[in-house]
């Protein structure tokens, strides 16, 4: 019986595995070989020729290789840093408006703010391109209503990064928003009541209740969070072509541009394996500081 | 909305409410905006969509611009295959998910929490860190430029397995036993007694998934290399972009947007009690 059981587990595992097995575990193991490897992609992964960490030095050295990658780094992130830090706040902002019940429609702007969630990352990019335009553009046109004059939005270097965050802010915060009210709802009420005896005001029950208890929510929202923003390729892509002067050239659109279409393998895959490490990184060390929270 | 906040906050003495009331309004407004323009603007006349300062709302609504889509690409052909490639993606999802989650839900063989946790990893690896040797290795099998080349890789996923093994955790042992007693088959029994009580589950991993591969867009682009009859709405739209350059494109380019968002969001509209109650789920139980 146990035998049969174990036949039926393998036969039930084995179409998951083996293909994540062979479209994401093998290639994942690729990228970090041919880190090592001088490789061009047009080539059968036979041709690469070992080059110890030549790569690497590349990617990080003085020529033009080094100070692209080096720029895109840097634009990532910044990127998600800024994203992190708007979206987590608003998420809990506009959690609390979903979850609380003083006045009505609190599900209705869930449903609102979740459904630019479903949106295509290139629809959203083509909107907010013609949201952007710099005279017909609504945006301009409402800030000259309040009396602030037109930005420049995507056109400049200095706003351009900070102009692709907003459109992804926009699109993303409904989900977390989601994230957000299951972790409210987690919260036993008796909390608040017994606060609310002892004579706690609502700020007061926030920062002592929600916000503490909210933590391990918002440590999985950060992570989902800095995961989607290193993805960031489609307004990239379709509107700025990385300009102007590199300001939002980022990491999966200069690893696909250096990767694909130069087709230099080996450095495209030193880039994705530096990705890799960063995230390991700054996910590892996000678990350290909230771990070194709750032991407080 | 001055006078309506207004007049809330007459009703009701408490300025926190009407405070309140005023600042969820704005969210939901900021958050439906560029949406209701992209539909406003779609249906525009050219002349309309340049106009400084904007017209809000078109004088005289027209479906000039989705005419002049369908000049420039094929809209028809696009929708197919974002159809075809999103259904079949799901449907190889649903299937390797739930057998996977089963295993992983209700069976005890050695190694499993190695194996799930090695799976559940690559949940968070980036597409992009995998690309360039995914698509030498796809190009290699002869699937670069074809539909299979876009949805063969992504026939199972680790979010799909986790899902799965969370709900089916929670179905009765004793039911299954009943029907291994029976002498009912392990894939009998997943199919007509496990999947039926983890339904809404289901329906949650399909929504999810159909909607993520109409979307996606990073892989289809790689892999099919230009070949523009197997492109999916979603890059067909951005030839819309560069078509009339400089001139006037802003209806064209938002009628396009608006014929891609449209599945998605209807999906979303009919079925979001199950998005929701299948994230809620997930971020709880994990």
């Amino acid at each position: 019986m146990a035998k049969a059981f174990r036949a039926s587990a393998g036969i039930l595992l084995a179409p998951a595995v083996t293909l994540i097995g062979v479209f994401v575990v093998v290639p994942m193991l690729l990228t970090i070989w041919l880190s090592f490897q001088d490789w061009s992609t047009q080539t059968p992964f036979s041709d690469a020729s070992f080059t110890g960490l030549g790569n690497f030095r590349e990617i990080f050295g003085p020529t033009s290789v080094g100070r692209d990658f080096k720029t895109a780094l840097l634009n990532t992130a910044i990127y998600t840093a800024l994203s992190v830090v708007l979206i987590l706040p608003l998420s809990v902002v506009f959690g609390l408006m979903v979850y609380q019940r003083e006045v009505a429609g609190g599900t209705a702007l869930r449903t609102v703010l979740f459904s630019t969630y479903m949106v295509p990352m290139i629809a959203v990019a083509l909107v907010w391109s013609k949201l952007y335009a710099p005279s017909e553009g609504p945006l301009n046109q409402l800030l000259g209503l309040i009396g602030i004059g037109p930005q420049p939005w995507l056109s400049s270097p200095r706003s351009a990064l900070v102009s692709i965050v907003f459109l992804n802010v926009w699109q993303q915060v409904g989900y977390f928003t989601v994230l957000a009210i299951a972790g409210l709802t987690q919260i036993p009420g008796s909390l608040y009541e017994a606060a609310t005896l002892d004579g706690a005001n609502g700020r007061e029950q926030f920062r002592f209740i929600s916000l503490p208890l909210l933590r391990r929510t918002l440590l999985f929202s950060a992570v989902i969070a800095i995961i989607n923003a290193v993805q960031v390729f489609e307004p990239v892509a379709l509107i700025t072509q990385g300009g102007p002067v590199g300001s939002t050239n980022v990491l999966t659109y200069h690893i696909r541009r250096v990767g694909i279409e130069r087709a230099q393998g080996g450095l495209g895959s030193a880039m994705a394996v530096m990705l890799m490490l960063s995230l390991i990184v700054s996910v590892s060390a996000l678990f350290a500081f909230v771990n070194r929270k709750d032991s407080e | 909305m001055s006078a309506a906040t207004r007049s809330l906050s007459r009703k009701r003495p408490s300025g926190r409410k009407a405070l309140l009331a005023t600042a969820m309004l704005l969210v939901a407004v900021a958050s439906a905006f560029p949406l209701a323009w992209m539909v406003l603007t779609s249906l525009k006349t050219p002349a309309e969509t340049m106009q400084v300062p904007p017209v809000w709302l078109p004088h005289t609504p027209t479906l000039e611009a989705f005419g002049k889509v369908a000049d420039v690409i094929n809209v028809g052909r696009s929708m197919w295959n974002s159809l075809v490639i999103a259904t079949v993606t799901t449907a190889g999802i649903l299937v390797t998910s739930m057998m996977a989650g089963y295993a992983f839900a209700k069976y005890s063989f050695p190694g499993r929490s190695l194996l799930f946790s090695l799976l559940i990893a690559t949940m968070f690896l980036p597409p992009i860190v995998t690309l360039i040797p995914l698509y030498r290795m796809v190009g290699s099998m002869g699937l670069s430029a074809s539909l299979a080349g876009i949805i063969v890789p992504n026939l199972a996923n680790a979010f799909g397995i986790f899902l799965m093994r969370q709900f089916i955790a929670g179905v009765p042992d004793d039911l299954i036993d009943a029907a291994r007693m029976d002498g009912a088959s392990e894939l009998l029994i997943l199919f007509k007694i496990v999947a039926p009580s983890v339904a809404p589950a289901i329906a949650a991993l399909a929504l999810f998934a159909f909607v993520y591969h109409w979307n996606s867009y990073l892989w289809p682009l790689t892999v099919l290399q230009g070949n523009a009859d197997a492109y999916p709405i979603v890059i067909s739209l951005s030839r819309l972009l560069s078509y009339n350059r400089g001139a006037v494109n802003t209806g064209l380019v938002m009628a396009g947007a608006t014929l891609a968002v449209l599945p998605p969001l209807v999906l979303f509209v009919f079925l979001q009690r199950f998005f929701v109650d299948s994230i809620v789920g997930s971020a709880i139980k994990g």
